[in-house]
C-alpha cells in the first residue's frame, strides 16, 4: 500500500514531556541511573537547546530498574495490575523480568549465561522454576546462547532471584537498554581447535559491566561477543572481539556496530584497533561509557553503535573510544581501568575462517579420554522435565557442566570415555537428537506468535513442521542453516541463515493467508555476507514445496525416491 | 499548536494486513506518545477496523482501563468472538473493569444457561483473577468445582494463579488440595503447582503424596516435593539408662529417614557421646536439632544448649524449640486427653497429665499452659524406683504419661496409665506428620 501516511516519527521525537509521575503505584525515591542530559529549559521566546527526552528515556532516568530489586516481593504482592506502565514495561528489564503483552500477568525472566556455561543444579533451579508453571511454562535456549523462562508469576520473582543468587545465576540487565549476554566459544576449554578459552575473557567482561563503574543506562541494548576459534558466529555484535595475531602475539582485533533491526542490517567492521586478552574488559568498559554518553538517545530506530560509528566517522570514533578509555584508565586506575597504551593499531585480519560448527554428536575434547555429547534441541524449546533430565545426564555421565550454542542445542561436557555407552542409551536422547537431520542442526527460530504479538506466523510450530516434511522429501549432503523469524525485528536472525525466512501476510486464492519471506545467501564463513530477499512472501502451505525446490537447486539435496510417490 | 503532534494516525490510514507497510506503522502507532485512542475504538465498535491481534498488541500500551472496558464489552457481544483478544486486554485494576467482570460471572456456570458464551466467559475468568477482589474468590471457585467443560474450569484456575496471594489461605489451600486429585489431570496439575506457590508448601503437597493421584500428577507431585529443600535431622530424645534407645524411637527415625528422604539420626541424653559426625552431615546446606523432648526442665534448659554447640562447631544448624512447646503436639496431646476423658466419663474426672517433677518458675508456667490447652491436670510423679514403687494415682482419674518413650514409669505403671505417647497412633502419626514437613 502507497501513500499510508505513517504515525510520525517526528511527531513522537517533538512530543511535549511527560511531566506526571508513574501513573500508580510509583517506586521508592531512588538516585536515578546515570541519567542523560534532560532537556535545558529555554530562554523566554527561545526554543529548547535539545530535543526532550522520550518517554522510556524519561522512565529510565527518573528511576534506574535496579532499584526495584529490594522491592520484588511486595510488588509481587500488589500484583502487576498495580505496576505502572514504565515499571511494568521498561524497569523490571533490568531486572531481567519482561512483562509479556500476549501473556499479562505471566512473565518471561532472561538470564545470563555467559558464554553459554551452566551447571546441571544451576538448570535444575531453572526447570523448577517453569515446571510448576505447567502449561504455561517453558524455556528457550536463545541464539545468545541464553536462556529465557516463561509462564511465571509476578510473585515467583522475589524466590526465584533468590534462588538464582543461591547458585549463582543472575537475571540483571539482561534486557531492554543494557549490555546483553556476552557470548564465546561454546566448546571453550574443550576444543581441540580453540586458539584459546574465551570463558575468563566473557566473565572477566562481564563482571566489568555489571560491576560499580559498568554502564546502567545504555542509549540502546548492546551486544557483546568473544571468539576463541576459526569459527564465526560474531559480526552480528556490536563489538566483537576476533581472534587475530599482531607480530606473533595472540590478542584480538576489534570489529565495532554489527546489528540487525527492522531498519538495517550490518556486520560488524574493523575498528582498526590489537588488544591484548587482558585489555578487553577494561576496553569494553570504555566503549560502553562512551556510548552511554555519546550515543543517540532522541532517536531509538538510530541509536545502535553503528550509527555512532557513522555520525563520528570510524577514525572519529576509534579516537572518541580511545580517549574514553585513558578517562577510564585514570579514573579507575590499572587493575579495572586497564592500560589503554596495550591498544595497538591493526589491520583487521584475524584468525576466524569458517561458519560455526554444529557441535552435535559424541566429539573428542582435547582432554585426553573425555568427550562433549552435542544435542539437538528442537527449536531451542525446553520443559520442565527435559532439563531436569539434561541436568541429571551432566551430572551423572558428565561433569556437571553444559554448554548452549548460538544455534540453540546443547553440549553435555566432560564426559568420560567409560560413560559414552550409558549415556546414548538415555532415553531424553530420542527427544534431544545427537544426531538430527541436517535441516534440523541448525535451525534457529525466534519465539513466534505465541509470545509476541508482532510475530505475523507461530514462528516455532510452523519451522518444526515445515523441516519434518522435508525431511521426508529430500536427502542433504551437509547441514543447511535456516533462520526463523516471525516480523522484521528479525529476533530470529534471518539475514545470517544460509535460507532465512521471516513472517508475513500473501494472498492465496483471493485470501489473505499467513506467510514467509525467503532470504537466501547468507554466510559466515571466512567472508561473511548477510542473506538477501528472494522471495516477498510464500504462503505457509506452499512452503514445503519451495523450499524443496531450493534445496535441490542451490544446496544439493536429493529427493528422497518415495517422496511423491 | 504544533502541527506535527496533531497529526494522528487514522484507523482509515492502517495498511491491510499483509502489506508489508503495516508492520512499521504499528511500530509507530505503538509508540506514539500522544495517540488519542477514541477513532481507534470507535472504528472497532462500527466494524470498520478489524482489532486484529497486532493491532491490539500495539494498542494495548495505550488504552486506559476505560477503553479496555469499551474493548471487552464490544467484544463480549460478537456473536464469535475471537478467543484470543481478552489477553491481549485487562491491563488495569480497575473497579468498573472489575465490577463488570463479577456481573458477568459470578453467576458461576449458570450463567452459560442464561446465554453466556463459554468462549467469552474462558477469557474473562482470568481477567477476573487478575482484578484481585475478594468477592472474585467464591466465583472463582464455583467455576472451578463446577461440573463443566476443562477449558473453563482451568480458565478458572489462571484466575486463582494471577491473583494467589489474596485468596482467603485456608479455603485457598482446601480447594486447590482437593482439586489436585480432580479426573482432569492438567487441572490437577495445576492445582498442585498452585500449593507449591504456598509459603510452607511441603506440609500441603505431603499428604498428596498419600492419595491416589493420577500418574502424570503424581510425577509432578514428586517434583514439587523433590524442589522443596530437605536437611539432615539430628532427634534429641531422652533414651534409657547407658544410652539405649527405645524401640519406638527407632521405627519412628526409621520410618521418617525413609519418607524424607534425608538422613535422620538420634542422640539420647542418656548416650556417653553423640553419634559420629559423618558424610549424612553434607547432605543438606545445615542441620536441624529437632529436641523430643516434652517439658522445659533442665535437659532444655542445660543439656540441650551443650549438644546445639557441639554441632555448631561442624555444621550450620537451626536448632528448633522442645517438642512439648508445638502448637500441632500440644493440640495432638489435647485431643488425647478429651479422648480419655470421652472414654472415662464422670463427674469430677478430669485427666491427669503425669509429669517428671519440676521446679523452675517457668516450667511451672509451662504446665500451666499446658493444662489450659489440653484440659487435662498436671500431675507430678515421682523420679526414683523406690518412690515409684509406693506412688498411688489418685482414685479412678484417667491419666496420660507425658512420656514419649517407655521409660522407668511405663514399665512399672503402663497397665494403669497406658502406653508412652509414641505408642498412641495418633499422636505417632502427628509427631510423624510435623516431623516430615521440616524442611
Amino acid at each position: 500500500m502507497t501513500g499510508s501516511s505513517l504515525p510520525s516519527a517526528a511527531a513522537s521525537a517533538t512530543a511535549p514531556p511527560a511531566t506526571a509521575p508513574p501513573a500508580t503505584a510509583p517506586p521508592a525515591a531512588a538516585p536515578p541511573a546515570a541519567a542523560p542530559p534532560a532537556a535545558a529549559p529555554p530562554a523566554a521566546g527561545q526554543p529548547p537547546l535539545s530535543p526532550p527526552l522520550s518517554k522510556i528515556e524519561q522512565a529510565k532516568a527518573e528511576l534506574c530498574g535496579l532499584e526495584l530489586a529490594p522491592r520484588l516481593e511486595e510488588l509481587g504482592r500488589q500484583g502487576w495490575e498495580a505496576l505502572d506502565e514504565a515499571t511494568l514495561t521498561i524497569r523490571l528489564k533490568w531486572l531481567g523480568i519482561f512483562f509479556r503483552p500476549v501473556t499479562p500477568g505471566r512473565f518471561m525472566v532472561r538470564l545470563r549465561l555467559p558464554n553459554g556455561v551452566i551447571r546441571a543444579e544451576q538448570l535444575e533451579v531453572l526447570a523448577e522454576a517453569v515446571d510448576r508453571c505447567g502449561e504455561h511454562g517453558s524455556a528457550d535456549i536463545t541464539t545468545r546462547q541464553n536462556i529465557q523462562l516463561r509462564g511465571l508469576l509476578l510473585e515467583d520473582m522475589a524466590p526465584l532471584m533468590a534462588a538464582l543468587e543461591g547458585v549463582g545465576l543472575t537475571s540483571r540487565q539482561s534486557g531492554h537498554d543494557n549490555p546483553r549476554n556476552i557470548t564465546g566459544n561454546p566448546l571453550a576449554g574443550i576444543d581441540p581447535e580453540e586458539f584459546l578459552d574465551t570463558r575468563p575473557l566473557v566473565d572477566a567482561i562481564q563482571a566489568a559491566l555489571l560491576g560499580p563503574a559498568g554502564p546502567r543506562n545504555l542509549p540502546r541494548k548492546f551486544n557483546v561477543a568473544v571468539g576463541g576459534a576459526p569459527d564465526s558466529f560474531l559480526l552480528h555484535n556490536d563489538l566483537a572481539y576476533l581472534p587475530a595475531l599482531r607480530a606473533g602475539d595472540l590478542g584480538f582485533t576489534v570489529m565495532v556496530g554489527g546489528f540487525f533491526s527492522a531498519q538495517r542490517n550490518e556486520l560488524a567492521i574493523p575498528l582498526g584497533l590489537w588488544l591484548p586478552a587482558g585489555q578487553l574488559p577494561a576496553f569494553t568498559l570504555a566503549v560502553l561509557r562512551h556510548y552511554e554518553r555519546a550515543g543517540n538517545r532522541q532517536q531509538r530506530n538510530r541509536s545502535r553503535l553503528m550509527y555512532l560509528v557513522d555520525q563520528l566517522g570510524l577514525e572519529g570514533y576509534r579516537q572518541a573510544v580511545l580517549a574514553s578509555w585513558q578517562e577510564l584508565a585514570a579514573d579507575l586506575g590499572p587493575e579495572l581501568g586497564g592500560d589503554p597504551a596495550a591498544a595497538c593499531p591493526h589491520d583487521g585480519s584475524h584468525l576466524v575462517s569458517r561458519a560455526p560448527r554444529d557441535g552435535l554428536g559424541l566429539q573428542p575434547q582435547k582432554q585426553e579420554g573425555l568427550h562433549w555429547l552435542g544435542l539437538h534441541v528442537p527449536m531451542g524449546r525446553l520443559d520442565g522435565e527435559a532439563m531436569t533430565e539434561l541436568a541429571r545426564l551432566a551430572r551423572t555421565h558428565g561433569s556437571g557442566e553444559l554448554r548452549l550454542t548460538e544455534a540453540q542445542n546443547a553440549l553435555i561436557v566432560n564426559v568420560p570415555a567409560e560413560r559414552v555407552e550409558a549415556l546414548l542409551a538415555e532415553p531424553l536422547l530420542q527427544r534431544l537428537r545427537p544426531d538430527p537431520s541436517p535441516l534440523q542442526a541448525e535451525a534457529v527460530s525466534c519465539t513466534g506468535n505465541a509470545y509476541c504479538g508482532f510475530a505475523l506466523i507461530p514462528t516455532k510450530g510452523t519451522a518444526q513442521a515445515v523441516l519434518e516434511e522435508l525431511e521426508r522429501r529430500v536427502e542433504l549432503p551437509h547441514a543447511v542453516r535456516m533462520h526463523w523469524t516471525g516480523c522484521p525485528n528479525a529476533c530470529g536472525q534471518p539475514y545470517m541463515g544460509q535460507i532465512g525466512l521471516m513472517g508475513a501476510k500473501a494472498r492465496k486464492d483471493g485470501q489473505m493467508v499467513e506467510a514467509a519471506k525467503i532470504f537466501l545467501g547468507g554466510s559466515m564463513e571466512a567472508e561473511p555476507k548477510l542473506a538477501e530477499l528472494h522471495d516477498k512472501g510464500v504462503p505457509l502451505s506452499d512452503l514445503p514445496d519451495v523450499l524443496e525446490e531450493l534445496l535441490v537447486e542451490r544446496f544439493g539435496a536429493r529427493r528422497r525416491t518415495s517422496a511423491g510417490a | 499548536m504544533n502541527p506535527l503532534v496533531s497529526a494522528q494516525p487514522s484507523p482509515a490510514d492502517l495498511p491491510a494486513s499483509g502489506d508489508p507497510a503495516r508492520w512499521p506503522w504499528l511500530q509507530r502507532l505503538r509508540r506514539d506518545p500522544a495517540l488519542t485512542v477514541e477513532p481507534w475504538l470507535r472504528a472497532i465498535e462500527t466494524g470498520a477496523l478489524t482489532p486484529e491481534a497486532d493491532l491490539l498488541t500495539a494498542l494495548a500500551a495505550q488504552l486506559d482501563a476505560a477503553a479496555e472496558l469499551r474493548l471487552l464489552r464490544w467484544w463480549a457481544a460478537q456473536p464469535s468472538p475471537d478467543p484470543r483478544l481478552p489477553a491481549l486486554l485487562g491491563r488495569h485494576r480497575d473497579p468498573r473493569l472489575g465490577a463488570w467482570l463479577l456481573a458477568r460471572l459470578q453467576d458461576g456456570p449458570a450463567a452459560l444457561a442464561a446465554g453466556l458464551a463459554p468462549v467469552v466467559a474462558e477469557g474473562l475468568l482470568p481477567l477476573l483473577g487478575a482484578q484481585r477482589l475478594p468477592q472474585a474468590w467464591p466465583v472463582l471457585k464455583r467455576w472451578l468445582l463446577a461440573p463443566v467443560a476443562g477449558p473453563l474450569r482451568r480458565a478458572a484456575l489462571e484466575g486463582v494463579a494471577v491473583g494467589l496471594p489474596v485468596w482467603p489461605r485456608a479455603d485457598l489451600r482446601g480447594c486447590l488440595q482437593g482439586l489436585a486429585a480432580d479426573l482432569d489431570p492438567r487441572l490437577a496439575a495445576g492445582a498442585v503447582d498452585l500449593l507449591a506457590r504456598l509459603p510452607r508448601s511441603r506440609r500441603l503437597l505431603l499428604p498428596l503424596a498419600r492419595r491416589g493421584l493420577d500418574p502424570s500428577v503424581a510425577l509432578r507431585l514428586q517434583r514439587r516435593l523433590a524442589a522443596t529443600p530437605v536437611q539432615p535431622l539430628l532427634l534429641v530424645v531422652h533414651g534409657r539408662s547407658g544410652g539405649v534407645l527405645p524401640a519406638e524411637v527407632l521405627d519412628l527415625a526409621q520410618e521418617l529417614e525413609q519418607r524424607r528422604g534425608a538422613p535422620v539420626r538420634l542422640q539420647a541424653l542418656t548416650a556417653a557421646s553423640p553419634p559420629e559426625a559423618g558424610s549424612w552431615l553434607r547432605s543438606g546446606p545445615q542441620l536441624t536439632l529437632v529436641p523430643l523432648l516434652l517439658l522445659p526442665g533442665g535437659h532444655v534448659r542445660h543439656d540441650l544448649p551443650a549438644i546445639a554447640a557441639h554441632w555448631r562447631r561442624l555444621t550450620p544448624l537451626l536448632r528448633l524449640p522442645f517438642l512439648g512447646a508445638w502448637p500441632r503436639w500440644q493440640a495432638g496431646l489435647a485431643a488425647e486427653v478429651q479422648a480419655l476423658a470421652a472414654a472415662h466419663a464422670g463427674p469430677g474426672l478430669q485427666p491427669l497429665l503425669l509429669h517428671h517433677p519440676l521446679t523452675t518458675p517457668l516450667a511451672g508456667r509451662y504446665l500451666a499452659r499446658l493444662e489450659q490447652v489440653s484440659g487435662g491436670r498436671a500431675h507430678a510423679t515421682p523420679y526414683s524406683a523406690g518412690e515409684l514403687a509406693e506412688f498411688q494415682l489418685p482414685r479412678s482419674a484417667p491419666a496420660l504419661p507425658l512420656a514419649l518413650a517407655a521409660n522407668r514409669f511405663t514399665d512399672r505403671l503402663g497397665d494403669r496409665v497406658g502406653p508412652p505417647l509414641l505408642q498412641r497412633p495418633a499422636l505417632r502419626q502427628l509427631l510423624l506428620e510435623e516431623l516430615e514437613a521440616l524442611p
